[in-house]
This record gives structure tokens, C-alpha cells and sequence, in this order.
């Protein structure tokens, strides 16, 4: 494609292969040498007799000849030493250093006229380190530091922040299984090397990237954001303060969302989606959480036995609240660290779990003052005597939904540290596993002694062997001794203080939490609790440019965020509040759709997991979806009659919802029975919602105050009030603000229309009767199931209510709805 | 750590992303070789049928193993079976549970395998084993894998219980109650799941063609005006999505005009679903076998109730005209000791059976074996004779045969790896 490059300089390859390589959160701070991403050569600042200091750009016109012309120039950043030359007189360009890829070059131009330049010369330039990270590193990372096979990206990784930090995390554990071959200057040439090459460019094609992004305005992401963390909609103090406020005002109301209770509820699902703990809550595993206490004499305090005849709907009532607050353990803790504005990494070092009242009866514990011991909601902090708690990691829950054997040794467990806390894939860091005629049946112990296996063992197995004192089912039970044959508890090189000896696991979690990669981890969880998608993965040595620059500008957003999370001591609210207000997650289009590659993943819609879509009907209808509203007060109370929370007899497990072992991942794209789910949905909630609202009085109606059930369109009064009705329920439903004279509107004005004339057609020729369909019939209150004291509505004389109904399901189907 | 990869754009459910894919049809691609997996839950018996020792007394004195006269025991063709102990009141005699009918009427299709070693004693432990091929965590049912490559359909994987966990690689889907199907096939109808009043609706039928265009229309406008490629493409999975209900239809057209209930209900399901094209295998659960007090009665109860669905199963398979392309595998998590308890019960042992009939199976075939005391026999893994120097059959061997045997893609088998000495177990 490009042949005259190879042609003029073969190892140029990566000069037009590479583009979109340069651009870095870091670089974003000054660096200032001129960078090339095809197309675009950048001089960050040239100072030109007569012009001053310009930034400025050019564009590679022909590729055959080398020519470029001037795109733009504009006044150049002051603080920025220039990076170029240019005399006016003989027309040449002289750039002493041009980043190109993971090289440099020294470039000259000439120009031909008419603000259009040639290049004339082109020589590479040797870079400390290159030799040593193209020897030692580059399998791994890449020739391009993108990633390479493992897609470990040192592009704006997180110790190349600072010369030192990475100079030494090279010499200590670099390369992995044998540190010792590049330690002190090697390591140190080789983070400059690393620090320059690919940490030290322009950040102008993020900025232009990001800049592609059309961003919904701040009343559309408030509700959205609002739906997402707390199930309803926002208040109008909410929306005037977004509107009045520009950002702060959005960040202000955010953050008050996250003081709500219902927030703690979508906080519980984001970190499930991730720990899979609630495996152990009753609905998924009866008895799960309660039948992993065999070390606690008390665990079913709520059990009269089996032969005491005593086995009444209280003990019922215990046995699954206490199994649930045992099971919630790991996530109350998360919750407790939220609401208190405590750092992130206390999830780890924290030396106590969280009780209620009634998991404290299962553990003996009397010590905890509870305001109301049988409040399954007040969990409280706790120690168990004699246990050196570490967060999550000490867990019940996580040790055993994590669980070891004798031959594993907690190397399961190490895996799972390193994913969920340190956003490292242990098993994916030298690709595939020897197979089984690989193995080593020589060395003694092919883990402390084979490199193939070291690569990794070195890694793993100090995490593993730091969970020794908790046995394979989770007990406290530390060992008389430990393992000889496998590398002993420590955390990358380092090994466990011998005065903290007895408690490696708090010492390993307090090393985690201050690992670097612990934020990431974080990031991780929380971008994918709030898109339903992971962060993209760093790109690699065969990615292309449109993945790249999709990826330099994600991290980019990801690091400002972070950014923010941690000046503000790690707290998990300001995370959640900086990447919804990122443009990223607020994207509503683009503006140029020349970035339609680069922008193929931005934006946070997603489909509605049924929690979430079970959640937003109770907000928009104030009715869950249970079936006909008639029988409501005895099914509101019957676990089983949720159609989105049950997954046996309705819908749960077909619309996506997990059992946090067998399935454990969602869907992001609804399959056919998912589409009928919503079909359904759609068609019983109208039929249950607009009698119902009918019934309402006029101040309190939520989907029809400018109509009755009189109101037809015989005239221009009512043709008004429906059109009007019809703006409203775009607005209630989809969040859509549409003018009265919109084509969509007509749309929806024609299908109420549509319905309602046939129907007035059935009436009068009796094919069809006046009265409603029987499930849709409201005779009876909602809440108590008494006989209303009116009539109720039973009977549609005028086919009105049918034909709001229609225009209902209509709208309860639609992308906007179903997505989020 | 998976992390999504770009311009993702798999259609289907997302599990299917972490198949390779090599494994993934053509979308709207249809199974044509199915599996149902029968699980007997809690530790079968296998001395009530098909590995009978009778009431002789044990040398160590624990009592007999059964409370029948090995001279009644009972044959048909190769296989011998035993008779009910004089305490159990038998099902009917006409009950296809019967054993003497069962086993006449299906011995020729029956393959045994006696003397499988579960090596464990755990249920959680037997039952993984037993459906995964491993006894380690970590490995799918043998029936996700057959599914693996149908992922993107909609109910590729059903399970009504049992050891199904899948690794993600396909959805078990685990509603499989009529009812439920119907509600989503006719979403329109307000009593899906009854014949008679199905075409009671929320809407009449013009009304609601009118919602239907209105729908697609709007979808269709939506997706002209959006520039975010991610929302677009969204957009498009849904209208992808909303197309394939006629599938659910096709489903509820090949059922029974009334569903059975239980289990014999999951069998008619299953095997609708199969002449569907909707699903590649699916689980089926007995339960009741964990008899550690009055063993005889409850075993013969549960087997009754294990048999009567196998007939029931066959039945089906034969009026959809599957026979040649559904294989069953039925088996239980592990055996029972080969002595009563003080309540007459039978604790856990881990000498079992498997039985498998269907497509590819040579049936009336007793291959393994077990002692007098009801303790495994090694067999030569080349003559599948009992020989005391050959090897234990355990779940290993049985998966290593039957992946081999009905397909399981060479990757998924690479991935989830079982290393056992090939036997000649399905012929």
C-alpha cells in the first residue's frame, strides 16, 4: 500500500502502520517533540521569523513522494520548547527529533510552495535502551509498546508516570522470571527508553477524538445517571440544577444520588457482576451462605429441629434473611466504605466484615450494638476473635466461591487477586500453557525452577502461598507448615516481613491496595458496572489505527477520572461520578463520522438487565411487574410472581439475569427470547398501566393529564389534548423532548388515531364489545385488594383507553426504552 | 481477565464471544445431533436394576446388598435387572415404569456400563464429575459443550437442573416450563399457555398489527438518524432479535396439545425444542434417589418415575423423528453401599452405572463390572473384558468416549481437556 516508504527507509514501516501512537494523557503535560501519526506531522511549537511560536500541524498528501501540506498553525504554547526549525530563506524544515512509532528520526523538509513540503531527509536515531527493550521486552509488550501478545500496553502505564518508579519496578521485576538480566543502568535505559519512545508525544489526536463526540445535554445525562444508580427519575430540583449548574450542577446532583439507598442496591449488583458471591444467596443456592458455617456452632440459630413441630413461616423467614447476610458479607463491606467516604483499597485492608443482626447470631458475635437487631438492612463492622482480617480477601464468602484443593495451593484464589484487584490476566501474561507433553517431570520443583513455568509462578504463587493460614473450604486454620516446593508468601519480589509472618494475608492485601494497578482495577469494575462493558483492551501489535486511537483516547478519559478518584482519597463515588460525566459515557452522536471506526464502542447504552429494567418500571408506573393489578396486593409480597426476578417460572434467567456461577456473564445483545420478553412486557404493562392511570386523580396521574377517557378527536380541542398527551409520554418514557409539530410525534398521533377509528369501527359493528380485556380490568385497590369504592374501570365505551394502550405498549418496546 | 474485543459484533447472546470462532455457525444455523443428559439425583442404586447382586449374606457380616433373591433376578436380552424386594409395592404392571416392561420393551436400545468408579462420595463433587468429565471445578457439562457451537440461538442449552454449569460458553436456559414459552410465543395473549383461550388478547389483531409496523417503522427511523456506531449497532441486534420469534412458534407447534407435567413436561419441551432447531442438548433432572433411609421403597419410587420419563422421552424422540440424531446419557452423581443402614437406608458408595441409549448406540451391550460385595472390576481397555490388571472405568473415561464419539469440536476439547485411555464404550 505504501511501497514508496519501504522503498526510502525500510525500517519505516511502522511511520505510516502505526499511526495514533503518540498521544498520551501524559504528553498532554509538554513534552514537545514533533510527532508523526498518519497522517498528521505535528510541531507542538516552531517559532518563525515574523510569526512568532506556532503550533502546527500538517497532513501527508502523497505517499509516493513525501510530500505534506500545511493544515494548520496556530499560536503555540509558550511553555513548551520548540522542536523545530525553519529559515524562511532556503525553505527548510529541520525537525532534530521526530517520534515516529517507537523510534526517532531526524527529519528534513523543503518547501515546494504554496505552504507544501518535501521531505528531503530521513535518519534514524539510535535511542538509548532500544537494544535492550527490542532483546528483552518487546516479545512481550511489543516493538510498539502497545501490548504485543500479551496486551500489556507500556503506553501511559501505571509506572511510567515517573522515571524512577519504573526504573526500579524494572529492576525488581523485570523480565519476569529472571529480573536479574536487566537491573540498574540497563533498567534504567530501558524505562528512558520507554518513558521517551512511547510515554513522551503529542496528545492532539485525543483531543480531536474526543472532540468527535456529540455530548447528550446535562437534563438527558441526569436522567440517564439517575435510572442507572438509583431507579427513578430525576427530581425537578435535580434537572434545574444540572440546567443551571453546567457540569459542577450535574456533579452536585450525582453525587446526592449517591447518598440514597437505592444506590447501595445498584452498588451491590456492579460488584457482584465481578466477586459472583451472591452464588451463596438463598434465591440462587438455598442454604449457600449458611452451609459454609460448619465452623460456627450457632450458624442456624433460627432452626428448632427438624422434630420440635416448631418449623413455623418465622423460621422460614430467619433462615433465608440469615443466609442472605452472611452471603452479602463481602458486599456490605463495599457498601460500608462507600457510604463513609472511605478509600477503595479498605475493601482489602480493612480488619473487620460487616454484620447484621442476624448473620451476628450465626457467628456467636454479641459484642456489636445494633439500634435493631432485626434490621437486615444495618450492617455494622465486626472481628471475629483471633482472625486477622483482610477485607474481602479473608471473606468466608470469597474464600470458598474461590475455593482451593490440596494440589492448587490457593493459586485459584492468587488468579483471582490479580484479576479483580490488580486487572492483571496471570493466565494470559505468556500466552498458552504447555500441554501435556510439555510438562517438566524433570526439575524437582518445575515451578521454582523452570523458567516457562517461573514467568508466572513468580507472580502467582507468593499470592498463593500469602493465603496459607485459610484452609481450601475457607477456615482459619494456619498451618504447622507450609509448602517447601513453591515460592513462599511475598507479593512480586518482595517477601513477607518475618515480623508479620503470622498475618501474610493482611500484609499481602495492604501491598495490593497499594499497588498502582489497584486503581485500574477499580476502573475496571466500575466502567463495566456502568456500560455493561469492559474498558477496551490495550490494542496490540497488530491493531489498526482506527483501535488505537479508540484506545488512547478511552485511557486518556479513564486516567483524568482516575485522576480525580484519587486526589479524592480513592473514594469509589467520585469514580462513578467522573466517568458519568466523562464524554464518553454521556456520547449522543457524533459530530463527524469520519470518527465512526475510532468511536465504534463510546457511549454507555446498553441493554437493561432485568434488575434494572424490573426497577424502572416500578419508577415510571409505581407498580412492579407482577401481572393484573387486581390480584397486586397478594402478588406484590410473592417472590415468585416478579416476571423479571424469577427465573424459573418467568422471565429472570431469559432475559439476561445472572445465578453468579453458571452464568455469570450478561448478555450485551438481547437474542430472540430476550425480544419477546419485551414484547410481552410491553403489551401487559399498558394493559395494567393506563387503566390504572385513568383511575388516578388528575394531580396525580403519571402518563395521561391532558386526556380522558372521553377525549377522542372529533374535534380540535381534543386532537390538542392528545397531541399534547402523546409529547408527554415521550418525554415520561424515553426521555425524548419533541416539539408538537415533530414528525415523530405525527408518528405516534397516527397509530393512536389508526386505533382508535378502527376500533370505533369494531364497536359500532359490534365485532368487538366496550369492555377491556379481563386482565386489564381495575376493580379492585392495587395495595389492598379491597373493592374500590367507584366503579373502576372495566368497560372502554369510546375505544380510548384501548388506543392509549397501543400507543403504551408502542412506546414501552421502543430501543429507548429497553436500552439504557 | 476477558476483555471485550473491538468492533465486536456477534450475533446472539454474548457468552458465544469467548467461543473461537471456528466454532460459530453461520447465524440462524440449526443443530441436526442432539444430547440429553438424565441426571438421577443423589446417588442411584444401581443393585435395584441393572447391576444386580441379590440377598446373600456379606462375608463381613454387614448383611445382604438386596432384599431380593438373586434367583429372581430378571433378564432381557444381554441385560439382567433386578426384581422388586418383597417389601415394595411395585408400580402398576401395564406402568411403562415397570421394570419388566421398561426393560422389555427398551433393552435392545440400552447400553450398561457396570462398575464405574466416581471416585468420590461428594454429591457435589459426583455430580461434576459425572456430567463434566472432570472432577476438578472449572470444566462445562458435557451438554454445554454440544451446545457451545449453537450459542446464538436462543435456548441452545436447556437445563432443568443437574450439574450445567457451562464456563460461559453457551446460556442454559432454564425455564422450561410450558407456560413460559407460550407467554413469549403469543406475547400478545393474555392466557398464552391455554389452547382453548390463547386467542384472548390484549389487543385485536389489527390494533396490534398496527403496534407491530409502528414498531418497526420507528426502529427503522432511529437507526437512519444515528451517528453513534455502538447505539446503531444496537439497534440492528434488536431488529435481528425481534425476527426470530417465529422459532418460539414453531416450538409450541411441535409440542403436545397438553404438556405433561414434571419431568415427563421437560422431556416434551426438550424434544419440541430439538425438532425446532432451537436447542443441541438439554439436562433433565429425577430426583429422589438419596435414600439413606428406607432404600428399597424410595429407590424403586424414584426409578419408577426415572423410567416412566425415559419411556415418555423415547416416545417423543420417536413421533418427532429423531431417533437417529438424540443420543441420552443417564447417570447419577454415584452408587450406594452394598449394605442396609439402621433405617434401612443406603449411604453413599462410589461404584455406579451409566446407561446410554439412542442415536449411535448399540444397545442391549452390558460392558464393566462389578464384584459380588459390589466393588468396581477392572476391565482390558482393548477387549472392555473385566481383567485384573486393566483399569477402573470412571467419568473420565465415559466423557473421553463419548466427546469423541458424538462430536465435541477439537478446540472446546483442547480447552477443557480430558486425558483417559480411549475406550470403545459407544459403538
Amino acid at each position: 500500500m505504501k511501497p514508496r516508504v519501504y522503498q526510502l527507509a525500510a525500517c519505516l514501516l511502522a511511520l505510516f502502520c502505526l499511526a495514533g501512537m503518540f498521544s498520551s494523557a501524559q504528553a498532554a503535560t509538554g513534552a514537545a517533540v514533533p510527532s508523526f501519526v498518519y497522517p498528521i506531522l505535528h510541531i507542538p511549537r516552531i517559532d518563525v521569523e515574523g510569526y512568532g511560536a506556532l503550533d502546527v500541524n500538517m497532513v501527508l498528501e502523497n505517499q509516493t513522494t513525501l510530500s505534506l501540506a500545511l493544515s494548520s498553525a496556530q499560536p503555540a504554547n509558550s511553555a513548551v520548547a520548540p522542536g523545530a526549525t525553519y529559515d524562511l530563506h532556503t525553505g527548510i524544515l529541520d525537525i532534530p527529533q521526530l517520534r515516529m512509532g517507537a523510534n526517532l528520526y531526524a527529519v528534513q523538509l523543503k518547501s515546494t510552495g504554496n505552504n507544501k513540503f518535501q521531505v528531503t531527509q530521513l535518519t534514524p536515531i539510535a535511542v538509548t535502551g532500544q537494544a535492550s527493550y527490542t532483546q528483552m521486552c518487546a516479545g512481550c509488550h511489543g516493538i510498539d509498546g502497545l501490548g504485543g501478545p500479551v496486551k500489556v500496553t507500556l503506553k501511559n502505564c501505571v509506572w511510567c508516570k515517573d522515571l524512577t518508579s519504573l526504573t526500579n519496578y524494572i529492576s525488581i521485576n523485570m523480565p519476569l522470571g529472571n529480573p536479574s538480566l536487566c537491573v540498574n543502568m540497563c533498567a534504567s535505559e530501558v524505562a528512558t527508553y520507554i518513558s521517551t519512545a512511547f510515554n513522551g508525544g503529542s496528545n492532539f489526536p485525543i483531543a480531536s477524538t474526543l472532540e468527535a463526540i456529540e455530548v447528550m445535554p446535562a437534563a438527558e445525562t441526569l436522567r440517564k445517571a439517575s435510572m442507572q444508580l438509583v431507579s427513578r427519575l430525576p427530581t425537578q430540583a435535580e434537572i434545574d440544577l444540572a440546567n443551571s449548574g453546567g457540569d459542577e450542577g450535574l456533579r452536585s446532583a450525582v453525587a446526592a444520588m449517591m447518598e440514597e439507598p437505592a444506590f447501595y442496591e445498584r452498588l451491590d449488583e456492579i460488584f457482584n457482576d465481578m466477586l459472583l458471591t451472591d452464588h451463596y444467596l438463598y434465591s440462587n443456592t438455598p442454604d449457600g451462605a449458611i452451609n459454609l458455617m460448619g465452623a460456627f456452632p450457632s450458624a442456624r440459630w433460627y432452626d428448632p429441629g427438624a422434630t420440635s413441630g416448631l418449623r413455623d413461616a418465622t423460621y422460614t423467614a430467619n433462615r433465608i434473611t440469615t443466609n442472605d447476610s452472611v452471603a452479602r458479607e463481602p458486599l456490605e463491606l463495599i457498601n460500608h466504605i462507600v457510604k463513609n467516604n472511605l478509600p477503595a483499597t479498605e475493601m482489602l485492608t480493612a480488619d473487620y466484615f460487616m454484620l447484621n443482626g442476624y448473620s451476628a447470631k450465626s457467628y456467636g458475635i454479641t459484642d456489636v450494638a445494633f439500634n435493631n437487631e432485626w434490621d437486615a438492612k444495618e450492617f455494622r463492622p465486626a472481628r471475629l476473635a483471633g482472625i486477622p482480617h483482610a477485607g474481602i480477601l479473608s471473606s468466608l464468602m470469597f474464600l470458598n466461591r474461590y475455593p482451593s484443593t490440596v494440589t492448587n495451593r490457593n493459586r485459584a484464589r492468587a488468579r483471582v487477586v490479580y484479576d479483580l484487584f490488580l486487572d492483571v490476566d496471570i493466565l494470559g501474561l505468556d500466552g498458552a500453557r504447555p500441554n501435556g507433553s510439555a510438562v517438566d517431570i524433570i526439575s524437582k520443583a518445575p515451578t521454582m525452577e523452570n523458567p516457562d513455568c517461573v514467568k508466572c509462578h513468580s507472580l502467582l504463587d507468593p499470592v498463593a502461598s500469602s493465603f496459607q493460614e485459610w484452609n481450601v473450604r475457607g477456615k482459619y486454620a494456619p498451618p504447622t507448615k507450609w509448602y517447601q516446593d513453591m515460592f513462599q508468601a511475598g507479593f512480586g519480589n518482595q517477601s513477607v516481613p518475618v515480623n508479620l509472618s503470622k498475618t501474610p494475608l493482611q500484609w499481602l492485601a495492604s501491598q495490593v491496595a497499594a499497588d498502582p494497578r489497584f486503581d485500574n482495577a477499580m476502573i475496571r469494575i466500575i466502567y463495566k458496572g456502568l456500560t455493561g462493558e469492559e474498558p477496551l483492551e490495550s490494542p496490540g501489535a497488530s491493531a489498526t489505527t482506527a483501535e488505537t486511537e479508540a484506545y488512547m483516547a478511552e485511557s486518556s478519559m479513564l486516567d483524568a477520572a482516575k485522576a480525580q478518584y484519587r486526589a479524592e482519597n480513592r473514594n469509589l463515588k467520585t469514580l462513578i461520578r467522573e466517568i458519568i460525566l466523562s464524554p464518553h459515557w454521556r456520547a449522543d452522536g457524533l459530530k463527524d463520522t469520519g470518527f465512526a471506526l475510532v468511536h465504534a464502542d463510546t457511549g454507555a447504552a446498553r441493554i437493561l438487565t432485568p434488575e434494572m429494567m424490573h426497577r424502572k418500571l416500578n419508577a415510571l408506573f409505581g407498580f412492579e411487574w407482577r401481572g393484573p393489578l387486581d390480584a397486586y396486593s397478594t402478588n406484590k409480597n410473592l417472590a415468585i410472581s416478579a416476571r423479571l426476578l424469577e427465573p424459573k417460572l418467568y422471565f429472570e434467567q431469559i432475559y439476561g439475569g445472572i445465578d453468579s456461577f453458571n452464568v455469570s456473564e450478561r448478555p450485551t445483545d438481547p437474542n430472540g427470547l430476550m425480544a419477546n420478553v419485551q414484547e410481552r412486557m410491553a403489551n401487559e404493562m399498558a394493559c395494567y398501566a393506563v387503566p390504572n392511570d385513568f383511575l388516578a386523580g388528575a394531580t396525580s396521574r403519571r402518563l395521561f393529564p391532558y386526556v380522558e377517557t372521553s377525549t377522542t378527536l372529533l374535534d380540535a380541542q381534543g386532537q390538542a389534548a392528545v397531541m399534547a398527551n402523546l409529547q408527554h409520554l415521550h418525554h415520561y418514557l424515553l426521555g425524548e423532548d419533541l416539539a408538537l409539530d415533530s414528525a415523530e410525534l405525527a408518528y405516534t398521533y397516527q397509530l393512536f388515531a389508526t386505533v382508535l377509528q378502527d376500533g370505533q369501527s369494531r364497536l359500532a359493528s359490534k365485532v368487538e364489545t366496550a369492555a377491556l380485556p379481563a386482565r386489564c380490568v381495575r376493580t379492585k385497590d392495587m395495595l389492598t385488594g379491597v373493592a374500590l369504592n367507584t366503579a373502576g374501570l372495566t368497560t372502554d365505551p369510546n375505544y380510548v383507553v384501548r388506543s392509549w394502550m397501543a400507543v403504551v405498549a408502542y412506546l414501552l418496546a421502543d430501543y429507548r426504552f429497553v436500552y439504557e | 481477565m476477558k476483555r471485550r474485543t473491538f468492533l465486536n459484533a456477534l450475533a446472539g447472546v454474548c457468552v458465544s464471544n469467548v467461543l473461537p470462532m471456528s466454532l460459530t455457525p453461520a447465524f440462524g444455523a440449526t443443530p441436526d445431533r442432539f444430547l440429553i443428559t438424565i441426571t438421577a439425583a443423589g446417588g442411584w442404586d444401581p443393585t435395584a436394576f441393572v447391576d444386580p447382586k441379590g440377598s446373600a449374606l456379606r462375608a463381613d457380616g454387614r448383611g445382604p446388598i438386596n432384599n431380593y433373591s438373586a434367583s429372581d433376578i430378571r433378564s432381557a436380552g444381554n441385560l439382567i435387572y433386578a426384581a422388586y424386594p418383597s417389601s415394595v409395592l411395585p408400580v402398576a404392571s401395564d406402568s411403562p415404569g415397570h421394570m419388566d416392561n421398561f426393560f422389555a420393551k427398551h433393552y435392545q436400545r440400552l447400553l450398561v456400563i457396570n462398575g464405574v468408579d466416581a471416585q468420590t462420595t461428594s454429591h457435589v463433587s459426583g455430580s461434576r464429575f459425572m456430567w463434566s468429565g472432570r472432577i476438578e471445578e472449572g470444566f462445562p457439562s458435557v451438554g454445554a459443550l454440544v451446545a457451545a457451537p449453537y450459542a446464538g440461538q436462543p435456548m441452545a442449552y436447556i437445563s432443568t437442573g443437574g450439574y450445567d454449569y457451562t464456563a460461559s460458553l453457551v446460556s442454559p436456559v432454564k425455564t422450561a416450563t410450558p407456560a413460559t414459552f407460550a407467554a413469549l410465543a403469543y406475547p400478545n395473549s393474555q392466557y398464552a399457555d391455554s389452547v382453548k383461550n390463547r386467542k384472548l388478547s390484549y389487543f385485536n389483531d389489527s390494533a396490534y398489527s398496527a403496534v407491530q409496523a409502528a414498531r418497526d417503522a420507528r426502529l427503522a427511523r432511529l437507526q437512519s438518524s444515528e451517528s453513534l456506531p455502538k447505539r446503531l449497532e444496537q439497534m440492528q441486534q434488536l431488529e435481528l432479535a425481534r425476527s426470530s420469534d417465529e422459532q418460539l412458534q414453531s416450538l409450541l407447534a411441535n409440542l403436545p396439545a397438553t404438556v405433561s407435567a414434571s419431568v415427563k413436561g421437560q422431556a416434551e419441551v426438550a424434544v419440541a425444542a430439538f425438532a425446532s432447531g432451537l436447542a443441541a442438548s438439554a439436562n433433565m433432572y429425577v430426583d429422589g434417589f438419596d435414600t439413606h433411609a428406607g432404600n428399597d421403597t424410595r429407590q424403586a419410587q424414584s426409578l419408577t418415575i426415572l423410567f416412566e420419563c425415559i419411556d415418555h422421552l423415547w416416545t417423543q424422540i420417536e413421533k418427532a423423528g429423531l431417533q437417529n440424531k438424540v443420543t441420552i446419557l443417564i447417570g447419577s452423581d454415584f452408587g450406594r453401599t452394598p449394605f442396609y443402614n439402621t433405617a434401612g437406608g443406603k449411604d453413599h458408595w462410589n461404584v455406579t452405572t451409566v446407561m446410554a441409549m439412542g442415536a449411535g448406540i448399540t444397545g442391549n451391550r452390558v460392558i464393566g463390572a462389578t464384584s459380588a460385595n459390589f466393588d468396581a472390576l477392572k476391565i482390558n481397555p482393548s477387549t472392555l473384558e473385566t481383567h485384573s490388571e486393566g483399569i477402573f472405568i470412571t467419568p473420565k473415561h465415559i466423557h473421553r468416549a463419548l466427546r469423541d464419539f458424538i462430536g465435541v469440536s477439537p478446540e472446546l476439547d483442547r480447552q477443557f481437556p480430558i486425558v483417559a485411555e480411549p475406550l470403545a464404550l459407544f459403538i
